[in-house]
């Protein structure tokens, strides 16, 4: 039996969960379908959560710098009430929470990690406070419930989503030859696509630049993509669902890759699905996503081999992401105990509450809100966390997400804050609770017997013996660290 | 959209400080100078920055071009958000390098970021940072003082990185026990090392980490004798393919949060702001012609900021190709006439005391690149 392979693959096991007796059955059974979500408290609508960015822009934008613009204090006061009414402050908390409940909790933990890994893969990174209402509807909504299916219709969902349109600028695009482009140009005004959305849609999401696209692919691939918006409206601004405006679109015949895209039929839309299906379909798209799928889960250095399933499973499926990640599983299991991947926090973290049994995330009730006031401390405290990891969940720097190797997660500074994690996790009243540390040892660890020893050794480190410090020297270990 | 990108830009601060002399042979025999290199993210736009004197200007950015810049001289004016830098300038404290990129004209955010700090020239081929390997050859290794350690500044083992928290480490004894898990010589091994001989003084937290907030702590550091030697800030924001605006818009706030570092650190150096030299660094610069949405999209050709008592003479550096299209790299883009690996291999050869050619060849492999030592840093 390889213990290992749960954390490895998931969270680790639970103290009430049993050792399964057939771990890549297990693991397989969980990839099949979507998993539900478990959190038992409140969980909002991507339309709803819309509907309260719409109101905050709007007012912000609109209304009250115009009614207080003679009347800074006011202004700012109206903006402080303005943020509580809309949850501005309190939503990216309760994504946290209910991300990490699944996570802790649930019985597809295997499916928790594709659903992180693919969160970041499709990242939203921190723009124009989208992390304040949509990210994690977005997470939750369009790659979550299609990320057991085909890797195209996954990649369709995420391109012509409100979030990506948004963080990526695609309804700034107009065609210089579209109607909207002629009228512009008569003017004087100048009308040109934005190339942002194009390029990570290759860079990031599909082919990557293995492919050897070209800087003309990329600006083909937006007269392609030109088009596609978040409708505007004057009461809720940017906050209208998305649409295909063929006013904007650039007529035409364009070439990517070598392949040009025509109109069939009576809408020009479809153009941009065919492109779509021709990326997805790239050898590079397959080379690429089982890379990045290997060195999230083996090592930090995949080799040719251990890519080598998951593309042929895509290979024999057409992209067929179960068959994908049941690759993976095998690949996982085989190189347990001989390829070690240093965590990131966030799965860190949960692997540390997981098999300890921590109370984490804060409960329906500590997370209740008014939307009338600022939220308590202890439900903004999931968010606190993270950032204080250096992994302020929702908001990563850049469109390619967080970094995936332990060059990018090991330093001083980051290493302190899992101490510090380490040590308030286990020794905070509100978080802590009674945990036998040999048992945990034994359920999830192959050197099960070099980490008794050394609990032992971190509970009598001084003439006082305490057995919490077995928690936080655990936490803190190298066998927690890396797996 | 003005707003939201202005919250953006504050959070991104970073600061990363190193170099402390103190167990150091060779830094201790040489008079102490400051670098500090500012990372603007995003892709600053030179030609919003500092400003030709081209009517093209006016045509081809008629709703985004900044009006009240101040000259610099009879070719170039400068954006009034650069206040600090203004005055730097009028002092005889400021230069600029125009027309000026890393050799990246591929135009992503990505390779283009990862390209500015390895130095190199295939995006993620390089482990390292040019500043890593200047201070390496520099054998100014020690203390560092940011959250992420950026690829910048690897290279160097003996790195540190600060970026205080408000949660509190285990005593000593605890993390004895648990170093005592991480494998012999393993890097996890070695950060341990470092965070164990950490003074107390370094686990404090004041104030919300903000870029000129942390220049505060840089100040005061790089200003004592035996303190550190370098510093990184990071900022962030400066991608503005839409509202990208004249004096008030988002490329002009950008531009004034890295001016508050600047002011910060002239303010707080005193002095020591003679021994100093600052310098920007972007992934590239911005198309010429604004965009439908007020903004610009990503370019070729940029500037290069300079600030600091080391700085020979208030210039604008280029070999200045010009706006007309022909000129422009793929016809749309500022074109880039030094390689502004040059800027900084000279810039570390000036304030390390290494002859440039040891430098080029241990930080940039041997490039061919272009020695301004003279041209631009008293030496």
């Amino acid at each position: 039996m390889k213990l290992d392979f749960f954390r490895k693959i998931g969270f680790g096991l639970a103290p009430d969960e049993e050792i399964p007796s057939d771990p890549i059955a297990w693991a397989e059974r969980q990839v099949e379908k979507p998993a539900k979500l478990t959190w038992p408290g409140q969980i909002p609508s991507e339309q709803e959560l819309l509907d309260h960015r719409a109101e905050f822009v709007y007012q912000d934008r609109k209304v009250i710098r115009e009614k207080f613009k003679n009347d800074r204090k006011a202004y700012e006061e109206a903006k402080t009430q303005l943020r509580y009414k809309t949850g501005e402050r309190y939503f990216p908390s309760l994504e946290t929470v209910i991300r990490h409940h699944a996570a802790v909790k649930g019985e597809a933990p295997v499916f928790e990690r594709l659903w992180h890994f693919w969160c970041n893969h499709f990242a939203i990174s921190e723009k124009d406070m989208l992390d304040r209402w949509n990210t994690g509807g977005y997470q939750r909504e369009i790659i979550r419930p299609n990320m057991c299916g085909n890797f195209t219709d996954l990649v369709k969902k995420v391109t012509v989503s409100w979030t990506m349109i948004h963080h990526l600028d695609n309804t700034q695009s107009v065609g210089p030859n579209s109607k909207w482009g002629q009228n512009r140009r008569k003017r004087g005004e100048p009308a040109t696509v934005n190339e942002n959305h194009a390029r990570e849609l290759l860079e990031l999401h599909t082919v990557s630049p293995a492919a050897g696209y070209t800087q003309q692919d990329v600006i083909n691939l937006a007269y392609i993509m030109a088009g596609w918006e978040n409708k505007w409206s004057k009461k809720r601004e940017e906050c209208n669902p998305v649409d295909f405006n063929a006013k904007k679109h650039e007529p035409g015949t364009h070439e990517v890759l070598g392949k040009g895209y025509k109109q069939r039929g009576i809408s020009s839309k479809t153009k941009l699905f065919d492109a779509i299906e021709d990326l997805c379909a790239h050898p590079s798209t397959r080379r690429f996503i089982g890379w990045k799928l290997v060195r999230h889960f083996v090592t930090d250095d995949p080799t040719d081999e251990m890519i080598a399933p998951l593309i042929k499973a895509w290979d024999e499926t057409d992209g067929d992401l179960p068959s994908v990640y049941k690759a993976l599983i095998k690949v996982v299991y085989d190189h347990t105990g001989s390829h070690k991947k240093f965590l990131n926090p966030e799965v860190w973290l949960l692997q540390c509450v997981r098999i300890s049994g921590t109370n984490w995330p804060p409960s329906p009730e500590v997370m209740a809100y008014d939307f009338k006031s600022k939220p308590r401390q202890e439900a903004r405290q999931p968010s606190i966390i993270m950032r204080e990891l250096g992994h302020n969940l929702l908001a990563p720097a850049q469109p390619n997400g967080w970094p995936d190797t332990e060059a990018e997660w090991l330093s001083p500074e980051l290493l302190i804050r899992r101490l510090a994690a380490s040590s308030k996790f286990t020794n905070d009243r509100k978080y802590s609770v009674f945990v036998d540390y040999h048992k945990v040892a034994e359920k999830n660890f192959d050197a099960m017997d070099d980490i008794k020893y050394f609990l032992h050794k971190a509970k009598n480190v001084d003439f006082y013996s305490n057995p919490k410090r077995m928690g936080q020297a655990l936490f803190s270990s190298e066998w927690m660290l890396k797996v | 959209m003005t707003i939201s990108r202005r919250h953006f830009i504050s959070g991104m601060g970073s600061l990363t400080l190193l170099g402390s002399p103190l167990f150091n042979a060779r830094a201790a025999s040489m008079k102490k100078k400051n670098f500090v290199v500012v990372m603007l993210r995003g892709g600053m736009d030179g030609l919003t920055a500092i400003q030709p004197n081209d009517s093209k200007m006016q045509k081809v950015r008629p709703d985004i071009l900044v009006k009240g810049v101040k000259k610099l001289n009879s070719d170039f004016n400068i954006h009034p958000r650069l206040k600090s830098f203004y005055e730097c300038w009028q002092d005889g404290k400021a230069s600029v390098v125009h027309a000026t990129s890393i050799p990246y004209t591929l135009r992503s955010h990505f390779d283009g970021q990862n390209l500015m700090e390895s130095g190199g020239h295939t995006p993620y081929t390089e482990k390292t940072g040019w500043l890593g390997r200047g201070i390496e050859v520099s054998a100014l290794g020690g203390l560092a003082i940011s959250l992420p350690m950026p690829l910048l500044l690897r290279g160097n083992n003996t790195l540190d990185n600060f970026f205080p928290t408000w949660m509190s480490l285990p005593n000593d004894g605890d993390l004895s026990v648990i170093q005592s898990s991480y494998s012999e010589g393993s890097a996890l091994a070695e950060v341990m090392n470092r965070v164990r001989s950490r003074p107390v003084s370094m686990m404090q937290r004041n104030g919300d980490n903000k870029a000129h907030e942390l220049a505060v702590v840089a100040a005061q550091e790089l200003r004592r004798e035996d303190g550190p030697r370098v510093a990184v800030f990071d900022i962030g924001g400066f991608d503005t393919h839409a509202a990208q605006g004249g004096e008030d818009g988002a490329h002009g706030e950008c531009l004034a949060d890295f001016d508050k570092v600047l002011s910060t650190l002239r303010h707080g150096l005193g002095d020591q702001f003679d021994q100093t030299l600052i310098v920007t660094l972007t992934e590239f610069g911005r198309k010429v012609e604004q965009n439908g949405g007020y903004g610009t999209e990503h370019g070729y050709g940029t500037a290069v900021l300079m600030a600091g008592g080391l700085l020979k003479s208030p210039q604008v550096y280029a070999d200045w190709p010009g706006l007309a299209t022909k000129n422009l790299f793929e016809r749309q883009d500022l074109n880039a006439t030094t390689d502004a690996r040059s800027v900084y291999c000279s810039a570390m050869s000036a304030c390390f005391d290494i002859d440039f050619k040891t430098m080029q060849d241990k930080a940039f492999f041997g490039d061919p690149l272009k020695d301004l030592t003279d041209q631009l840093f008293k030496v």
